[in-house]
């Protein structure tokens, strides 16, 4: 008789504990259910004013626009610029986790610092695409909801080698320009911190090697992806230097126009040539006057493309992979195409 | 007797351990006190938010003082005044507790919240509209801004026609502007006209048609953001076409903006205070939800500042406010 009393007291105590998880897990479903008809996804910049990022941020933008317009699901963007400030984005992320946000987009500060927000992330549920700035491979293994979205930075750089190996192959005299069989270059790098700069500046030199290009560094300099940086150096390179540089190889499109504003700056009358890469429409402006030889552009739209169709799908408790191939299941790289005068 | 003890003394574990899982697990014994956050959704002119820096630091400061959770709306085409009102019928359906609106075309917009049942509150970062639920407008006095650019346009004593560039009269404040500008030059004697740009294009042909029928090189006073963006980038791009204009003025402060008057190619800018404007309709949106507040319209002052004084520390606050 005891043991049924006791029985019954323990079924009692089990159906309480069992009533209880029900009903919590049950409000929390009807809540994840009632956000269905709407997405929100916020967008962490490492630095707004970086003329890719802000071409990035505008495609996403048309692309929320397009999918609501398709799809009929309401998209909030919250867009948010850290200003190079790692604990500025961390306390963003997580203001944004705490108002519910579905899925984030994250364009990392400081990509050596990414496994304390995918903690948080991880503890909230909520999915990251990191993009432009990759994590390390262990962060991004850490959770199934991690993917990255870039531009694979060993093609930016060989396409750009060959820009010029190909114009060097065609006609000598455009390259080595005072035929000394030498081709005297100037290089302009971006962040240390930033995986890109080590892998364009490595490959795009091997690449002008092998193509054939006599290659002899002048000097070159950490320019921070900036124009402004970029356009100081190279007016002290142009006076240190004066008639010797005959390439200026830079990491990106803003450090090449940076670079073009200097020359401009004090009329060099013979522009020399000047590679970079991202094909910005500033950059692509920079080509139509012939200003710049050429640069590597990776397709913002499909960037942008590819960003916001895995973020939307993870925010709607949907597969990516079902509308986007992955590599790795985890990587998407975009498109690159080589521009041209 | 030691045996009932022990058991006794399971049973009340047993019912402990319940209870301390229920208090901390689920709401059913303790009710967790939840911060009330308010949905608020602002709808701005533009169809990106890229240009709204300053007014969204003052809103998300207020966005974290008073538990709000914005959410900020660009429109699929610039200036769309329909897509606007939709959006506010959408947002306020979609729960949201108030809205902040920055009117494409305020005249249009007064007229059709006229016809529309708001059931949240709205605060205009323009002009306060009649409705009953439009509790609060937060502004600069527009026709006075014009007066300022006049003014600086006549002590810099350049002679010559005086261009007004608008993307067109019924956009945002341009009239209010444009009337306080006409004011001051036409007692001064000057002349004035309106040339509306809407494009790139339309700015480029400007220039171009002026270069090439040698008329007299005029002064342009930009009347809305785009227009004199528009007119800065063409400066920059071409000596030529710098050539052509003896002074550009105009109302605005992007950062493209600000770049191009401190490289010399913006001659003066009227400017006003964008994170206070943006922390202040946060304010308002949550008084008015909480149904506190009177129907009021805040009018912001508003200053005309040249190259020489993006250096001076009060300016350099409110044209570079920091998060």
């Amino acid at each position: 008789m005891k043991k049924k009393v006791w029985c019954a007291v323990f079924a009692v105590l089990a159906a309480g504990i069992l009533a209880g998880t029900r009903l919590a897990w049950s409000r929390g479903k009807e809540e994840m259910q009632q956000e269905k008809t709407a997405i929100r996804l916020g967008i962490l910049l490492y630095r707004g004013d970086d003329t890719f990022i802000s071409n990035v941020r505008q495609a996403l933008e048309e692309q929320a626009k397009l999918y609501e317009q398709e799809t009929g699901i309401k998209v909030v963007l919250n867009i948010e610029d850290a200003k190079e400030n790692q604990i500025t984005q961390n306390s963003q992320l997580e203001r944004l986790i705490s108002l519910g946000y579905d899925a984030l987009c994250v364009n990392i500060v400081d990509r050596s610092m990414a496994s304390a927000m995918i903690d948080d992330a991880m503890a909230a549920d909520v999915p990251i695409v990191f993009f432009n700035r990759e994590p390390v491979e262990e962060d991004l293994r850490l959770w199934e909801k991690l993917y990255y979205v870039g531009a694979d930075a060993k093609e930016s750089a060989v396409l750009q080698g060959n820009i010029v190996a190909e114009l060097y192959q065609k006609d000598p005299a455009k390259v080595d320009r005072n035929g000394d069989g030498k081709v005297n270059y100037v290089l302009l790098e971006g962040e240390t911190s930033h995986q890109d700069s080590l892998i364009r500046t490595e490959w795009s030199i091997q690449t002008l090697m092998e193509g054939g290009v006599p290659l002899e560094k002048l000097t070159g300099g950490i320019a921070n992806w900036e124009r402004s940086q970029a356009s100081a150096m190279m007016e002290q390179w142009l006076e240190q230097f004066p008639g010797q540089i005959e390439l200026v190889i830079s990491n990106n499109d803003d450090m090449a126009l940076g670079a073009i504003d200097a020359m401009e700056r004090l009329e060099i009358p013979d522009p020399i040539n000047v590679v970079g890469i991202d094909g910005t429409p500033q950059g692509v402006q920079a080509l139509e006057r012939g200003m710049l030889l050429g640069t590597v552009q990776s397709d913002r739209a499909e960037y942008a493309h590819a960003i916001f169709t895995i973020a939307a799908a993870l925010a709607l408790d949907e597969d990516p992979k079902k509308d986007i191939q992955l590599v790795d299941e985890k990587y998407y790289w975009t498109h690159q195409t080589i521009l041209v005068q | 007797m030691e045996q009932f003890k022990s058991r006794m003394l399971f049973l009340i574990s047993a019912v402990i351990l319940v209870l301390l899982y229920l208090m901390s697990s689920t709401n059913l014994i303790i009710h967790e006190k939840k911060t009330e956050i308010y949905p608020v959704s602002v709808i701005v002119e533009d169809s990106s938010d890229e240009d709204y820096e300053k007014l969204r630091k003052g809103m998300d400061r207020a966005a974290e003082e008073f538990h709000v959770d914005l959410s900020f709306i660009t429109l699929y085409e610039p200036n769309d005044q329909e897509q606007q009102i939709s959006l506010i019928a959408r947002e306020i359906s979609d729960g949201a507790e108030a809205v902040i609106l920055s009117p494409a075309r305020p005249a249009q917009a007064a007229m059709s919240l006229d016809d529309m049942m708001l059931n949240s509150p709205m605060v205009v970062l323009g002009e306060l509209f009649p409705n009953e639920k439009v509790t609060t407008g937060i502004s600069i006095d527009y026709m006075e801004a014009g007066r300022l650019l006049g003014t600086a346009v006549k002590e810099d004593g350049a002679a010559g026609p005086v261009y007004l560039i608008s993307e067109g009269l019924d956009y945002g404040y341009a009239r209010e502007l444009s009337d306080g500008v006409v004011q001051v030059l036409g007692e001064a004697g000057y002349e004035t006209s309106l040339r509306t740009l809407y494009t790139e294009e339309d700015c480029r042909n400007l220039m171009e048609g002026l270069a090439a029928s040698g008329e007299q090189r005029a002064v342009w006073v930009a009347l809305d953001e785009n227009s004199l963006e528009t007119a800065a980038r063409m400066m920059d791009s071409s000596s030529e076409y710098c050539r052509q204009v003896k002074g550009l003025y105009g109302i605005g402060g992007t950062n493209r903006i600000l770049n191009y008057l401190d490289k010399g190619i913006i001659r003066g800018l009227v400017v006003h205070n964008w994170f206070d404007e943006g922390y202040l309709s946060v304010e308002k949106a949550v008084e008015a939800i909480q149904g506190g507040g009177i129907k009021e319209q805040i009018i912001m002052d508003a200053y005309y500042i040249t190259k020489e004084d993006m250096r001076d520390p009060a300016y350099e606050k409110l044209l570079y406010p920091i998060d």
